[in-house]
């Protein structure tokens, strides 16, 4: 009846009708969304919010300043027309408010922050892409009074962290999975860093090479479109020019390649001795015995003090790149803002300032790269080397061998100049400089953040299983006096690897294992005479439930082997069941996985 | 082939007792285990006696036609050791009747070594004939001989 029903409507529809119906599931097969698509669109999104987030920072940073400093200019013109006392005070104060939001933002955030990250790297790489939303709002404001007050620290961070945290944000409210969500925060990330620097390329391939570690397609893309639409969307908000516009430059003479060329060579050596000075800093200050609010007042006092010799200490580097690369400099000044400048980041970043050091590290890279060409000018004055054009390839090159991704720093060097001409010089001393860096130093400036932060998260994982939850109940035993044939039947019947051998009370005495046996198995003449009590391992490593899975990680690694007993407690040795390491590794891949696929359902 | 060399090298090595005189089974493994005394494999004799004790206690280890090996894997001894004894008048061990006794040591991590010998020791004494030449054996060179012939 049913089917005669179906048949008699479907030759009442009229042609016309048949043709919507066959367009309407031609449009629902052709152009339904896919989940590529989607998140092309989310990741447009997340520009524009990233991108609103950023210049808002900016903003409230530019208000603040001009409350410190009572001036409207730029940090360092503000810094220079304030008395020696003011310069000293503003960062000391600074870093006091900033030191006190840190805190008291985690004294009052401390459990949120311990189920939670704060760090966007943290977040995309191990996380979960959740972002702890008060943690970074703590950051973010002390980040605030850290920038304005003249700490020489890149703004960077906090705009990253910014973005970041919109497209956690983002992933979360819309019950994204993990995966989708960590691509999203990304997004944030690439965009953030985009809006800092006006450099969509770049900023993508900053988190594909560095965060991600992979440039493949389907990453890149929507990394690609966040930056693209944040840099627009900041470029329509604060304007379009590039951060350090290049003069042009020309080569006088051929021969001038060859001191080009070694810029990277140069650059490519003393990364390495940089990044060791930045740890040194944060290891002195690790030892300073106070509280934060006041280990940030002294990062800003002796900022402070700095500034009063010279105010250009002040702030990211941002206005003095500019000044270095527009105005004739000598090479004794160049030396000193150097190491001023370099003094001064080293106390920022080691007092645990909030904040970037990707901006600062832009300016001695080019601060050593126009000393380079100054020397060049000097040595070779037939060559009229420029020294602005060494600073620029010095730039890149600094930041190639610093933070280990040259593609990032060729591009990023290419966009903060919109200078074509410099390209090629770039590309062989950015790559040089990497492979240089990498002779002396295998940590870079991101990794070994990253590297710690991952080492960090997997400890804390492991320490949340419950040994317990994956614990199988059913291991295979057998009694001490069991025989030998009693043995090789009970392992032609499973499939482990080991019997467990118990006595009467079920307490772990040994392991047999069918690795040390199975030549034997096939000799009849065994099977009454040797028992289960004669070829056991009673060193054979068990598992307690009162340890934790860093312990059982252990014991596996010693063992060797791909199961082991687990005991109700290492005194009474009485056998629960057995725990495998393969066990281990899906539960803790699909701890996150499973997550994600309940937010999905 | 090595292996069995190897074992036959153990055996070659190994304590000889003709015609042990003891009433019980546990006078006969005490008597072997005093013959080790001294020797440069056993750490510590008192540990050995526990283990080769404890495991008679747990499943006495026979073959048939009389053939005892009370043996324990022990750290007690750094490298295998071995005393054999014979029996004219036969011993009981629980309801059997010994004529030919192996006493064995060896260390925990011989595993395969232990399995080796005992497997090479139960094949070679699987025939009435073997195990009557063995008893009637006056020391070891004449012992190896009938375990040839039994090979």
């Amino acid at each position: 009846m049913d089917n005669t029903g179906e048949h008699q409507q479907t030759r009442t529809l009229s042609p016309l009708m048949r043709r919507l119906l066959r367009l309407k599931f031609w449009i629902v097969e052709h152009l339904r969304l896919s989940e590529r698509q989607l998140t092309l669109i989310w990741a447009a999104l997340i520009g524009v919010l990233g991108a609103l987030a950023s210049e808002s920072f900016r903003k409230a940073s530019g208000f603040l300043h001009y409350v410190a400093t009572g001036s409207s200019l730029d940090i360092i013109s503000s810094f220079a027309k304030l008395p020696w006392w003011q310069r000293v005070t503003v960062p000391t104060v600074g870093g006091l408010l900033a030191g006190l939001t840190l805190w008291f933002g985690n004294r009052l955030f401390a459990s949120i922050r311990q189920k939670t990250t704060t760090d966007y790297m943290e977040a995309i790489v191990v996380g979960s892409g959740i972002i702890s939303v008060r943690a970074s709002i703590v950051k973010s404001v002390s980040a605030l009074f850290s920038i304005s007050t003249g700490t020489s620290i890149g703004r960077e961070g906090p705009l990253v962290q910014l973005s970041s945290l919109t497209a956690s944000l983002v992933g979360r409210i819309r019950k994204m999975p993990i995966p989708q969500r960590r691509h999203l925060v990304a997004c944030g990330a690439a965009a953030g860093i985009a809006c800092a620097y006006k450099a969509p390329i770049a900023a993508s391939l900053f988190v594909a090479e560095i965060i991600l570690g992979t440039v493949a397609v389907e990453s890149l893309g929507p990394l690609i479109l966040a930056s693209v639409v944040a840099a627009f969307v900041s470029q329509f908000l604060s304007g379009g020019e590039p951060l350090y516009r290049s003069p042009g430059f020309n080569l006088h003479t051929r021969w001038e390649i060859v001191p080009l060329c070694f810029v990277g060579i140069f650059l490519g050596f003393l990364a390495p001795a940089y990044l060791r000075f930045l740890r040194l800093a944060e290891r002195l200050f690790s030892k300073i015995d106070i509280l934060v609010p006041f280990k940030l007042a002294l990062g800003g006092a002796i900022v402070g003090t700095l500034a009063i010799l010279n105010p250009e200490v002040c702030g990211n580097g941002q206005g003095l790149l500019q000044s270095l690369f527009h105005q004739n400099w000598f090479w004794d000044e160049v030396l000193a803002i150097i190491l001023l400048k370099l003094v001064a980041t080293a106390t920022a970043f080691g007092s645990g300032v909030v904040g970037g050091v990707f901006t600062p590290t832009l300016f001695i890279g080019a601060g050593i790269g126009v000393l380079y060409g100054q020397t060049v000018l000097y040595v070779a004055p037939g060559l009229r080397a420029d020294p602005a054009m060494y600073g620029f390839i010095g730039m890149g090159s600094f930041i190639a061998a610093t933070t280990g991704a040259p593609l990032m720093a060729i591009l990023m060097a290419f966009e903060l100049t919109l200078d074509y001409s410099l390209v090629p010089f770039l590309m062989v001393n950015c790559v040089v400089a990497y492979y240089c860096s990498g002779i002396f130093e295998r940590r870079f400036m991101y990794g070994e953040s990253l590297e710690r932060k991952g080492a960090a998260f997997f400890k804390q994982q492991l320490a949340e299983v419950n040994l317990q939850d994956l614990v199988r109940s059913d291991p295979l035993t057998l009694p001490k006096n069991a025989t030998f044939a009693q043995i090789a039947e009970t392992f032609v019947q499973h499939r482990f690897q080991h019997i467990y051998i118990v006595d009467r009370e079920n307490r772990l005495l040994g392991a047999i294992s069918l690795h040390d046996v199975k030549t034997f198995l096939d000799r009849p003449e065994l099977e009454t005479v040797v028992i289960a009590a004669d070829i056991m391992d009673e060193d054979f490593p068990s598992v307690s439930l009162t340890q934790g899975m860093n312990e059982a990680l252990h014991k596996f690694s010693d063992a060797k082997s791909e199961r082991l007993p687990v005991v109700d407690n290492l005194h009474s040795k009485r056998l629960i069941g057995s725990i495998s390491k393969t066990d281990i590794i899906l539960h803790l891949a699909g701890e996150q996985s499973g997550t994600g696929t309940n937010r999905q359902s | 082939m090595s292996s069995r060399n190897a074992v036959e090298q153990q055996l070659r090595a190994a304590i000889f007792i003709r015609n042990l005189d003891a009433i019980s089974e546990h006078e006969a493994i005490s008597k072997m285990l005093g013959a080790l005394q001294g020797h440069p494999q056993v750490g510590n004799l008192q540990e050995l006696s526990a283990a080769v004790f404890d495991r008679q206690h747990t499943d006495p280890p026979l073959f048939p036609r009389g053939i005892a090996f009370p043996h324990a894997r022990t750290n007690a001894v750094s490298s295998l050791v071995m005393v054999i004894a014979t029996c004219s008048r036969p011993i009981l061990f629980g309801e059997v009747q010994v004529r030919l006794i192996f006493l064995i040591g060896i260390p925990k991590r011989a595993g395969a070594e232990y399995l080796e010998l005992i497997s090479y020791l139960a094949r070679q004494v699987r025939g009435e004939t073997v195990v009557d030449q063995l008893v009637k054996a006056e020391d070891i060179s004449s012992f190896l001989a009938g375990f040839a012939e039994g090979a």
